[in-house]
């Protein structure tokens, strides 16, 4: 086939916006069925105690109410298999079995004629709680007399891998260190659309509609908790108003809806409100990374080690809330040539609410760690922060390169994207400093950080059970028009968009030919969902093998209609043409009408019938560590440099980005609105969580932001205006080239940030920004530390 | 998030009003805007027997300047007084203030009555009555009481109000002062300050501050007058040497025992100095 005008790459509207803006969506809050039950869970008010007894009595007497159960009604429930051998089990069970471990764990749930109807029955139950002390901290847990959450274990350590690698310790002797501990608070991806969960029994067949990221796995899972066999369950992710990880576990609320459905032979519906969203979803970072770098006299990092401390809170989270930290210890040295490195991974049960995944998955916490130890090292050796980062990038030459914790960097613009982002970010910084020059009360400073984001991710790593892959079924229709169903899903990203692309790029036909089928385990093929930036390359891979095997066919009946030989066939916008032969064409209608309606026009040999579907594993990708905890868990490595310009208000300590700039390299660009709209809302997300977003407990294990009022997402005013400019380094083992940008904006944010905070106050000589979120009290109190630091220093002097 | 059962009753007379208060007392809430006690309903932290919606109530729909006073009814929404040309030229602090209440939605609906029956310490109109000196109407079945500001917020929430009593008016004094400003510090644009303050001023044709009134919010469990800082203006130019000495005297004397989880109390004191600062900053420039 020759080439033709590329739908790879186009400036097009994404298809699904007509839908999600115009009220059509359909979101699991929509599905309304006859006879419809409406679910409330009571919850646990305490961080640790024995469930001695619960009482439903009460709320069984109200009006309206179907039932109320606890876990000892869920005989014919499993628990959630433990499939990480390295990790310790903790058997989650849908409903609190004997304890309960965090503010917000599920004691029991009741169902009534509709919401309000079961939250006021839902108040009416009442449980007899044995409280215990709780381990807030990590620090608490690791006690020696810690309070145990899992009292079959004999410390409260979920996971650790402890790696002593002979040839990073060498490289600290003589030389220079920088270490400090850094700690990305703990915070959650808070999607638009909270969890809902809704379920029909009927006829022997379970039908689940939830809000997740991956209904094959939630329907494998619910093959597992509950007694059926999945040809029995049809899972059906709609349309899911926002994930970014949080919908990427499988929760037992997705198990309990279910059960009532079957348990009590009528539908039955959850929608998560707010305060439980924020207590009882999965919550993410809350990672401490100690970190020492041994560094030559010019800059040159040699090696870092440390240790990677998750609270991951009480551990009841599938898949597990580890991984964050692992990832996070595979990709610490990021884009820079750092030959050894030696970080270890300890994963402490707390009494908060269970950590999961969030966007990202611990590479901010790792590129925040690094690039403010890359900052710390610049000033100890009194090198220009931008200067020392030069020294240490990977360059062209240096490519692919296999890091210090194994992965292989095959590709990429580090310099380019670097030298492209500080250039913009001092214009920038140049442009801001004279427009406020006026005001008293504000300091300016910038900040330039460099990363890599591994994306299509090991699955193994993070679940103890799959590994990459993903399938796609290409169908033509009888009238030549496609449809292409996956295992991937969309939660609102653009997939659709996506994927009508390519599909539009492998068949030949034009984009309103294509119709996208997702997130229906009964019309799609088995796959893992989407998550971990990996739908652009799983679903490219097998959509085009799977193509492959269609356009073989099509050319060959196209071939035997026009008397050509099928080497001679090329296809553009839906028609079949013989090179050097003007005029002879056929359509892709004409093509699909008789492998599907005229076959009896087929040629000798072909069989009737035009679909084919193709599972595809991403090449290249480690599932097992070395026993330095060294492996490639990613198919591919997407690079960013981001600068943040920043005003600090040194009398209130609030800081504010004036502007953000970003040059980001995803390999060959499908949609450059998609790309743009996953890098922008990543860095709005990024400014949350370096500024703002805490979910703040009391010393006792209370929940202190339990709504909007105390959880503090960025709104318009805190996002600035923000320049994009993009590089294309093609994956050189990837479909198309491509690699994910789901991730990637939410990365740069905090380091960036901190980076520029403490620039704008240098001359105050503030004390290291270690930490988010950066508060305005948090940088007075820096300021404040300083200025007094000063004063006492000009008094000594002055005696 | 659904909140318990309720009675709604929306009269459309301010007797009817008080006759449901005066049967229900403590088992009543009055509704204006509902941007506080809708979300309270919601978390299942207020619990009332019976919703009474002021909305109808033409007696307390009235934003009028009467004998130097201007007279914000209890269901006048704070976007209605933003508007109002008279609230600009009577009492520019109020204009000045009403920007910060939350986000233009939640002024359209909330009411500046409201606000201030609420007494959140951390919101701005409790602490403009309090600078301006306002005079809080109430009025129950057996007669009407009129409580001036500084004796009306109690503490955190509370009020002088009486169960069964409605604050049905605010007024406010014409200002003769001429400069008004606010400052707060808040996490986000729209959000409750952290610490703000409120004041106005007006100086003398020789430079000099005449008559100066500050009150501060989010820095103490409701909003208070900065007495001790205001005596110390009058009669001075404002120079930089007075404002660093006004900033620390407003740290040392400011009530701070305001503490969650986005502040501490010492933040608070701190920067309610600074805040003072660049608000007589701003009123004599």
């Amino acid at each position: 086939m020759t080439s033709r005008p590329s739908h790879i790459g186009a400036h097009v509207a994404r298809v699904e916006d007509d839908r999600l803006l115009s009220g059509g969506a359909r979101f699991v809050a929509d599905v309304s069925l006859p006879g419809m039950l409406d679910a409330a869970f009571y919850r646990s008010p305490l961080p640790h105690a024995l469930i001695e007894s619960v009482d439903t009595a009460d709320a069984m007497g109200l009006p309206g109410v179907a039932g109320a159960f606890t876990a000892d009604d869920m005989t014919d429930v499993s628990p959630f298999p433990d499939f990480d051998r390295n990790a310790r089990p903790v058997a989650i069970f849908p409903l609190a079995r004997g304890r309960v471990r965090y503010v917000g764990a599920p004691i029991a749930v009741v169902v009534a004629h509709d919401r309000y109807e079961a939250e006021d029955a839902r108040d009416l139950v009442s449980a007899e709680l044995e409280p215990l002390d709780p381990a807030v901290s990590v620090d608490e847990a690791l006690a020696a007399d810690a309070p145990l959450l899992y009292p079959e274990w004999p410390d409260n350590i979920v996971i650790q891998s402890a790696v002593t690698n002979p040839d990073a310790m060498a490289a600290f002797e003589g030389r220079t260190t920088v270490s400090g501990r850094y700690q990305v608070g703990r915070h959650a991806g808070v999607p638009m659309e909270t969890r809902g969960v809704a379920a029909e029994y009927r006829d022997g067949r379970l039908t689940v509609w939830t809000s997740t990221q991956f209904p094959h796995i939630a329907r494998t899972m619910l093959s597992y908790c509950l007694p059926l066999d999945e040809t029995d369950i049809r899972v059906i992710a709609p349309d899911v108003g926002g994930g970014f990880g949080v919908k990427a576990e499988f929760y037992t609320e997705e198990v309990t809806i279910p059960w009532l459905a079957m348990r009590l032979g009528r539908p039955v519906r959850w929608i998560e409100d707010r305060r439980e969203h924020l207590i009882s979803a999965c919550h993410a970072r809350d990672l401490t990374l100690d970190l020492e770098a041994a560094v030559d006299g010019d800059g040159r990092f040699r090696a870092v080690r440390g240790m990677a401390i998750q609270d991951l809170g009480a551990a009841e989270m599938y898949p597990y809330g580890f991984s964050p930290a692992f990832a996070a210890v595979s990709q610490i040295t990021g884009p820079y040539r750092i030959p050894h490195q030696s970080v270890g991974v300890i994963a402490v049960a707390t009494n908060k609410t269970p950590c999961g995944a969030y966007r990202g998955f611990g590479i901010p916490e790792a590129v925040f760690a690094m690039e403010r130890l890359m900052d710390k090292a610049a000033d100890r050796l009194g090198i220009e922060r931008r200067e020392i980062r030069r020294r240490n990038l990977l360059g062209p030459d240096d490519l692919p390169y296999r890091t210090s914790s194994g992965a292989i960097v095959d590709s990429g613009s580090h310099r380019q994207a670097f030298e492209e982002t500080a250039r913009l970010t001092s214009e920038s910084l140049d442009r801001w400093q004279a427009r406020l020059a006026h005001d008293p009360h504000v300091r300016l400073g910038s900040g330039v950080v460099s990363y890599i984001e591994g994306v299509t991710p090991s699955y193994f790593a993070t679940s103890g059970h799959w590994t990459s892959f993903d399938s796609c079924s290409v169908r033509m229709n009888p009238d030549g028009t496609a449809v292409v169903s996956v295992g991937v899903s969309t939660s609102g990203q653009g997939l659709e968009s996506m994927l009508t692309s390519l599909a539009a790029e492998a068949l030949g036909v034009g984009r309103d030919q294509v119709r996208i089928v997702m997130g229906d385990t009964d019309r799609t093929p088995y796959g893992l969902g989407s998550w971990g930036s990996r739908s652009t390359n799983v679903a490219s891979g097998a959509l085009r093998e799977a193509a492959d095997v269609v356009m073989d066919k099509a050319t060959r009946i196209a071939a035997h209609l026009m008397e050509a030989s099928p080497d001679d066939i090329t296809v553009q916008d839906g028609r079949f043409s013989v090179r050097g032969t003007p005029g002879a064409s056929v359509t892709w209608r004409d093509v699909a009408t008789v492998a599907n309606i005229r076959t009896i026009d087929l040629p000798e040999g072909v069989k009737p019938g035009m679909q084919a579907t193709a599972s595809y594993e991403p090449p290249g990708i480690e599932h097992h560590p070395d026993e330095f905890g060294r492996l490639n868990g990613c198919a591919t490595y997407t690079n960013a440099s981001h600068g943040a310009v920043v005003s600090v208000d040194v009398g209130t300590g609030k800081v504010r980005v004036l502007e953000y700039i970003v040059a980001h390299d995803c390999g060959t660009v499908i949609n450059p609105q998609i790309v743009r709209g996953q890098v922008v809302g990543g860095i709005a997300q990024g400014i949350g969580g370096a500024l703002l977003e805490k979910l703040h407990y009391d010393e006792w294990g209370n929940p202190m932001s339990t709504s909007f009022l105390d959880y503090h997402l960025p709104t318009a005013t805190e996002i600035p205006n923000m320049v994009v400019r993009h590089f294309q380094s093609p994956a050189p083992a990837m479909p198309w080239g491509a690699k994910g940008s789901g991730e990637a904006g939410i990365i740069g944010p905090a380091p960036a940030i901190a980076s520029a905070v403490e620039e704008a106050l240098s001359d105050l000589g503030v004390a290291e920004i270690t930490r988010t979120p950066i508060t305005a009290p948090h940088v007075l109190s820096l300021v404040t530390s300083s200025v007094s630091a000063g004063r006492r220093e000009e008094r000594e002097n002055s005696r | 998030m659904k909140p318990p059962p309720f009675k709604y009753a929306r009269p459309e007379s301010l007797d009817e009003v008080l006759g449901i208060l005066s049967e229900y007392g403590d088992k009543a809430r009055v509704l204006a805007g509902g941007q506080s006690l809708i979300p309270l309903l919601n978390f299942r932290l207020a619990r009332p027997a019976v919703l009474v919606d002021i909305v109808l109530v033409t007696e307390l729909r009235r934003l009028v300047v009467e004998r130097g006073m201007l007279r914000v009814g209890a269901a006048v929404t704070q976007n209605a007084v933003e508007r109002s040309s008279e609230v600009a030229r009577f009492c520019p602090l109020l204009k000045k203030a009403l920007p910060f209440v939350g986000h233009l939605q939640n002024r359209m609906r909330g009411t500046v009555a409201g606000s201030i029956a609420h007494a959140d310490p951390a919101a701005e109109m409790p602490a403009v009555a309090l600078a301006l000196g306002a005079t809080m109407v109430v009025r129950s079945a057996t007669g009407v009481r009129q409580i001036p500001a500084d004796r009306f917020f109690l503490g955190p929430f509370t009020t002088a109000l009486a169960q069964d009593e409605i604050l049905m008016e605010v007024r406010f004094p014409a200002s003769k002062k001429t400069r008004a400003a606010v400052a707060e510090v808040a996490p986000r644009s729209g959000d409750f300050a952290i610490a703000g303050v409120a004041g106005e001023l007006v100086t003398t044709r020789a430079g000099k501050v005449r008559d100066v009134s500050l009150a501060l919010f989010g820095v103490g469990g409701s909003p208070q007058r900065l007495g001790e800082v205001e005596a110390r203006l009058e009669g001075q130019r404002v120079t930089g040497d007075l404002l660093d000495q006004v900033a620390a005297l407003t740290r040392r004397t400011a009530r701070a025992d305001s503490e969650d989880v986005h502040a501490d109390a010492a933040y608070r004191a701190r920067v309610s100095g600074e805040l003072v600062r660049r608000a007589l900053v701003e009123m004599t420039r």
